[in-house]
């Protein structure tokens, strides 16, 4: 399959700290794949130079066939992005917001069909503020995908979300990703990481220190003589929560 | 083009939703109008007398007559000692005693003429002196009858179509730049610290809208909000109360626009200098206060003290408010404003450089 993201010995120092250090990897059309690492690995750094938010010190970042560095505001066009720590502005919609961004990319949307895929269809007339944290999440994938991106980045998508609210946002970027969209995310949870995506990339450091499907890079650790006590359950706690409190969506 | 306007559209949008913006924008204003439209702070009112006949004859009945045929005097009469506890409480300006033996006669020689006595209220100068003057008046003519002599100097009264000036038309234009100065430093400052600091602005610059469009969007809408404020405010002044704004309504309103950029671009300037939300209304107020009081909002800046004059002439708000005061209260034209337009002007392009060169969408 061909690359749709090709990142090659990109370089970016904050001050004394070499915040990405050579970093060099593909993301191919069609997949899910994630970034991971602790904080402080370099993962938003690198993130936010293939969004076109930062500008590398050196190395090249090819998205969606767009050179970032020479033609920033290109790959903003042809990707779409939800950011950490970012907010919407207040007093609005929800459907005016995902209007407002679709101007944004010189295009118009229809709103409610957007908001319908995210399972947002009700809340069209809600200020954003006013939303849930799983629906604000939600409603800022629908506005991440008014220009029909060829690759979505998500930052954290699911940090603060209860299991429902998390499960419920994994159908959707399935969903997503049905529909033909790569999917480029960074996460802390290793165990949605492990059944979203096909290849993920473990970063340490500023470097990337391992890249494979989480299945072989399972194999390869058990491989290498790696064992730990079993204990056979068949189930965990959350098999437990989700069983007792249903699958069902809650919305505070 | 059709990015920037159909992002004004929007944001204009969202602000119809902004209680405390609108608060702030509109109805703060109107009630500081209507306040002071119902005090009535300026006119000068009347001189309260009070007299204490203690001759009670004819002579002192035609001088009390006298005296309360002045429009300007309110007369009272009353016992001596419940007359000065009036002046003392502040309920009279000026009281004035009539001993026993007045009487109105020419005066022979080596005779005594009658003596008033006037207790003066010294909180009220301007009103003791008028009604003093209105008194000598009172006294001259009645000696002129007495004496049967014509004055040796008389006046002769043009009466000149004068247009009383009441305090709610010296108000209307302060108000005007009052909300033209908020509206361009708060919402300049409230909405950019703010959206800086939750990273809207960030994620908003992570689509293909370029700065300058975005810029644009922001600085059209509350040029159109600062428009409808002030025609909503002048409304209120015109036919709620009264009010007359004598010159043209085109000089009104490109003062509202160059007002409106040049409060624009002190709010630039002071939120590239502001990082959180919590500095912000502290910084407001620095700026905002001083020029509430000194730039001639609510008072004329006659009352600023002379060590002040030289700071309170060169205030941004100053420019704006002589300039809107001139064309509303004495139908000045453009050129006859042109110094204050040069200063608003001037003003604008210092404090752009300065938002030009420091102001910035992101932390």
């Amino acid at each position: 399959m061909a690359a749709i993201v090709s990142v090659d010995g990109l370089r970016k120092r904050y001050g004394q700290i070499q915040a990405v250090d050579g970093v060099s990897f593909e993301v191919r059309q069609g997949e899910i794949f994630a970034l991971l690492g602790p904080n402080g690995a370099g993962k938003t750094t690198t993130v936010e130079i293939l969004e076109g938010l930062r500008t590398a010190d050196d190395g090249k970042a090819i998205v969606a066939g767009v050179d970032v560095r020479k033609d920033p505001a290109g790959v903003k066009g042809r990707i779409g992005v939800q950011l950490q720590q970012s907010a919407f502005p207040e007093n609005f919609l929800a459907h005016e917001l995902v209007e407002l961004f679709a101007l944004f990319y010189d295009r118009t949307v229809d709103s409610r069909a957007l908001l319908r895929a995210v399972g947002l269809e009700d809340k069209a007339n809600q200020k954003s503020e006013k939303l849930s944290g799983g629906q604000r999440q939600r409603l800022s994938i629908a506005i991440a995908l008014v220009n029909e991106p060829q690759v979505l980045f998500l930052d954290e998508p699911t940090t603060g979300l209860d299991p429902q609210a998390r499960r419920n946002l994994w159908e959707l970027i399935r969903d997503i990703r049905q529909r033909g969209t790569t999917v480029f995310l960074t996460t802390h949870y290793l165990d949605e990481a492990e059944v979203l995506c096909d290849r993920v990339a473990i970063m340490d450091g500023g470097k990337i220190i391992a890249l494979d499907s989480p299945r072989a890079l399972i194999g390869a650790l058990i491989g290498r003589g790696f064992t730990k006590p079993v204990l056979q359950q068949q189930a965990n706690l959350e098999d437990v929560f989700l069983d007792l409190t249903g699958h069902e969506l809650r919305e505070a | 083009m059709r990015q920037i306007l159909g992002y004004t559209l929007y944001l204009l949008r969202a602000y119809r939703r902004d209680w405390v913006a609108l608060f702030f924008g509109f109805f703060f204003p109107l009630i500081f109008m209507t306040l002071f439209g119902i005090l009535n702070f300026g006119s000068f009112g009347h001189v309260s007398v009070g007299i204490v006949d203690n001759a009670k004859n004819q002579a002192s009945e035609t001088f009390r007559m006298g005296l309360a045929k002045v429009e300007t005097m309110q007369v009272t009469a009353g016992a001596e000692a419940d007359e000065l506890d009036a002046l003392r409480k502040g309920d009279r300006d000026i009281v004035i005693v009539i001993p026993a033996e007045f009487r109105i006669a020419p005066a022979r020689p080596g005779q005594a003429v009658p003596e008033l006595t006037m207790y003066e209220n010294q909180g009220r100068g301007q009103q003791v002196a008028v009604g003093e003057a209105i008194l000598n008046q009172v006294i001259d003519q009645m000696s002129f009858a007495v004496t049967q002599s014509a004055p040796i100097l008389t006046t002769k009264r043009e009466q000149v179509q004068g247009r009383n000036l009441k305090y709610v038309d010296f108000l209307t234009p302060g108000i005007l730049g009052m909300t033209i100065m908020q509206l361009g430093v708060a919402s300049v400052m409230f909405t950019f610290v703010i959206d800086r600091q939750r990273g809207v602005i960030r994620r908003i610059m992570a689509t293909p809208l370029s700065r300058r469009n975005y810029m644009a969007a922001h600085v059209l809408e509350r040029l159109i909000l600062a428009i409808l404020q002030v025609g909503v405010l002048l409304a209120v002044a015109i036919f709620g109360f009264k009010a007359t704004v004598l010159g043209s309504m085109w000089v009104v309103l490109l003062l509202v626009v160059i007002g409106s950029a040049l409060f624009l671009c002190l709010g630039f300037a002071m939120s590239s200098f502001v990082t959180t939300e919590n500095q912000a209304p502290a910084v407001m107020q620095l700026v905002t206060l001083p020029q509430m009081f000194l730039s001639g909002v609510f008072f004329s800046r006659d009352a600023v003290p002379a060590f002040l004059k030289p700071v309170s002439d060169l205030l941004p708000l100053t420019f704006l408010n002589e300039a809107l005061r001139q064309v509303a209260t004495a139908g000045a034209s453009l050129s006859e404003i042109g110094a204050d337009v040069v200063g608003i002007l001037v003003w604008s392009a210092i404090l752009f450089v300065i938002a030009f060169r420091f102001f910035r969408l992101e932390n």
